[in-house]
């Protein structure tokens, strides 16, 4: 997927990418501080916001199998299981409700199968939104910050998860995460993005280690110490 | 006792009842009427941009605004026999007052539904896109997710049907038997001094507003319940 | 500034509404809801001496007329409500008002032997009318022919329903008559004052029982063409006497009972008679009541 003169504004704010390219297969990282412009250039890929100007080449990727999941996921109006088959039930695609239990009882949801979705908690909102954007099988993900309220070991079964999808599939990825353990583990290339641009790309280590720029390397100083302070 | 065998003896009086069939089925048809209308207008107000929408936005406004008795006196006017629609002649029949009803109750039902549609319609909107809906599965995902509030909107509705008075007096003519309504006879009653009977229909529109509370709020707390974990 | 300019709007909005039907409200057609008016008050009045009265009274402004008058003889504000005759008696009985006028005889006699008046007089009569399309009744004097034909026609016939004075009186002569009205399934009944029941009844082309005085006047004042015409009076049935009755003091301590009086006194007078007599001519070419007071009516 490549992205060309992308131009977008919204209030005061403007994104404006020249160039993007996002090999497809991998599994990208988007990064950067608060309001860079990681969650807009994401939108605009997925389809949820219009460029003002620009353009997006898909390179014969449906639409229809572009996803993205948010921070605080949007819960429809009914129970967990609903929820988790919307996806399946829009792609006149019959359930397998034996399949889906199963997951639920791996994600820990078993339990909520029939509560209502709204009455979750962030973290249980997050695991039910990450299922539901990947039980119709996409061949494009966004993840934008859906990791972030999970428990270790929820976050331990998701990375996983990820990779071995990654690994069967051959699927694109995007993470956006201030998390840096997590675009460590997951990522292979990185995009760091400041002020509506995007300022550096490239293989992760080169990013993290060899970028001369000096907002990354603020930001990567930090990550690097917030890192050390976790441990 | 004696009041309630009193009620009683005056609720079977013929005259009551088709009080209250006159007012039932001028408040279904026209709260029927106003919620198609209402409903779409609100969602296409809130879907599409085009010149004029904050004019119509205005309008709406503003037709919330006037007294049920200016769109009452306005539609005598037109259905007049010399009226513009003198020739339907509806004047002086549920029919007309529908027709009343209708002016009233939709800019009512428009513009709650509207509010609604601008905070929820687009994080819906979103949500369908990243699952691939097509634009009738999202548009189907918006009513279904809108759902207690357009139940709220349209009991709302309901609500001001059986109780509007000075629009369907006017256009309607409290016609013994077949233009009047609860709230005209209970008006006429209280003009020639006769209390119970006005008291039992107050008391009748009384429950019906009760019902209606009831269930406009169960809808409410419904959403409250679940917004609140 | 923005708010200001919605104002502007909505009231220019409502306006253009108004004007572009150029129509008006008639807004002395009788209304069945209470009103209260009062006069205006040149002099300053000693008190307020508080009516009870029919539509009739007020929708042909004689009222409006009167009420200066004495305030100036006797320094009474008169403020009245015009209602039903059945509410106005019922506001006399419950010691709401100070005095009532209305017309119909025999309930007001029946309110004076049960103690709640002191005594009626009378005072002046109309006399009533049948208004409707002159086809196929053709005007006559007798209204036997007219109900009849009326009846048996199944012509469209709007009653006011209401149990005012008018009702009582319409009601009196289809019994006088021996005809049950309700055997004719386009016989109505609108629950509204005599001003709303001659409306619907041009909308609907149909007849109607009505007071001669608020004949006129919505004959005359109305913005829309009235396409009735009286197809019968004169008939003695059609007379439609007037009384007044002050509510016992004994009864309700707190009622202005001089000014009652005061009241009674005055219109019973020789030169309030007259005036009463001359109310209507210079407007409608012919005078809307004929006093009566210190006859046996």
């Amino acid at each position: 997927m490549r992205i060309i003169n992308l131009k977008k504004k919204l209030g005061k704010f403007t994104i404006d990418i020249p160039y993007l390219e996002l090999e497809s297969g991998c599994i990208h990282g988007f990064i950067g501080e608060n309001g860079s412009g990681k969650t807009t250039t994401a939108k605009l890929i997925a389809d949820i916001l219009k460029p003002d100007a620009g353009e997006i080449l898909y390179d014969g990727l449906d639409s229809r199998s572009i996803t993205m999941t948010a921070q605080k996921p949007y819960m429809l109006h009914t129970s967990v299981y609903e929820n988790i088959i919307y996806p399946l039930k829009i792609r006149n695609i019959k359930p397998n409700e034996i399949e889906i239990d199963t997951m639920l009882k791996k994600y820990d949801l078993y339990e909520k199968k029939k509560q209502y979705a709204r009455s979750l908690s962030s973290g249980e909102q997050q695991k039910l939104s990450l299922l539901r954007t990947l039980i119709f099988k996409p061949e494009f993900v966004i993840i934008d910050e859906t990791l972030s309220n999970l428990s270790a070991e929820s976050l331990e079964l998701f990375e996983n998860l990820i990779l071995e999808i990654q690994k069967a599939c051959c699927i694109t990825w995007v993470l956006i995460s201030h998390q840096p353990h997590i675009i460590n583990e997951l990522c292979d290339t990185v995009h760091f993005f400041a002020n509506g641009r995007l300022i550096e790309s490239g293989k992760k280590e080169q990013v993290f280690l060899y970028s001369q720029n000096p907002i990354v390397k603020t930001y990567v100083q930090r990550q690097v110490f917030g890192l050390l302070k976790e441990r | 006792m004696d009041i309630i065998n009193e009620a009683i003896q005056v609720f079977t009086d013929a005259g009551i009842g088709d009080a209250v069939r006159v007012t039932l089925v001028m408040a279904v048809c026209s709260v029927t009427i106003s919620s198609f209308l209402g409903i779409s207008l609100g969602l296409l107000l809130e879907q599409y941009n085009f010149p004029g929408k904050r004019v119509l936005i205005r309008v709406n406004h503003t037709l919330l605004g006037i007294p049920p008795v200016v769109v009452g006196l306005l539609v005598y006017l037109l259905l007049m026999r010399n009226g513009p629609l003198g020739m339907l002649s509806l004047l002086f029949t549920i029919k007309g007052m529908i027709l009343a009803q209708i002016i009233i109750i939709t800019p009512i039902i428009t513009s709650m539904v509207y509010s609604y549609a601008v905070n929820t319609a687009p994080a819906v909107r979103a949500f369908a896109v990243t699952m691939g809906a097509s634009k009738r599965q999202t548009k189907i995902l918006i009513v279904k997710e809108m759902k207690n509030e357009i139940y709220f909107a349209i009991v709302t509705g309901f609500g001001r049907a059986i109780s509007e008075v000075g629009s369907v007096m006017l256009v309607g003519g409290n016609i013994e038997d077949r233009t009047r309504t609860m709230t005209t006879a209970i008006s006429m009653l209280k003009s020639q001094g006769i209390y119970t009977e006005g008291v039992t229909l107050g008391v009748l529109l009384l429950v019906f507003a009760f019902i209606l509370q009831w269930a406009a709020e169960s809808f409410q707390k419904r959403e409250l319940e679940n917004e609140n974990y | 500034m923005k708010k200001f300019m919605a104002i502007v709007l909505m009231m220019l909005f409502s306006m253009t509404i108004l004007a572009g039907c150029g129509q008006k409200t008639d807004e002395n057609a009788g209304s069945n809801s209470s009103q209260s008016q009062s006069s205006s008050a040149a002099a300053v009045p000693k008190g307020v001496l508080l009516m009870s009265t029919t539509t009739s009274t007020q929708d042909t402004g004689l009222l409006d007329y009167l009420a200066p008058i004495f305030l100036e003889d006797t320094g009474w504000n008169l403020q009245w409500t015009a209602v039903g005759t059945g509410q106005a008696l019922k506001m006399g009985q419950d010691g709401d008002v100070d005095i009532v006028l209305c017309h119909a005889k025999a309930s007001e006699l029946d309110f004076v032997e049960k103690g709640y008046g002191v005594k009626r007089y009378p005072v002046m009569f109309n006399d009533f009318v049948v208004v409707g399309p002159s086809k196929p009744i053709e005007a006559t004097k007798d209204i036997q022919t007219v109900f009849t034909q009326i009846n048996s026609q199944k012509l469209s016939f709007i009653s006011r329903g209401d149990d005012s004075g008018t009702d009582k009186a319409e009601k009196a002569i289809w019994a006088a008559l021996k005809i049950d009205p309700k055997t004719n399934e386009k016989y109505m009944k609108s629950g509204q004052g005599m001003g709303d029941t001659i409306t619907m009844a041009n909308e609907k082309n149909a007849y109607c029982f009505t007071d001669r005085g608020t004949w006129l006047k919505i004959k005359k004042d109305s913005t829309v063409n009235i396409d009735l015409d009286i197809v019968c009076e004169g008939d003695t049935l059609l007379k439609n006497q007037y009384g007044v009755i002050a509510v016992n003091p004994q009864k309700y301590p707190k009622v202005n009972n001089q000014a009652a009086n005061d009241f009674i006194n005055w219109i019973c007078s020789d030169r309030v008679q007259k005036i009463i007599a001359q109310y209507g001519v210079d407007k409608y070419g012919q005078a809307l009541f004929t006093p009566n007071a210190g006859t046996n009516s």
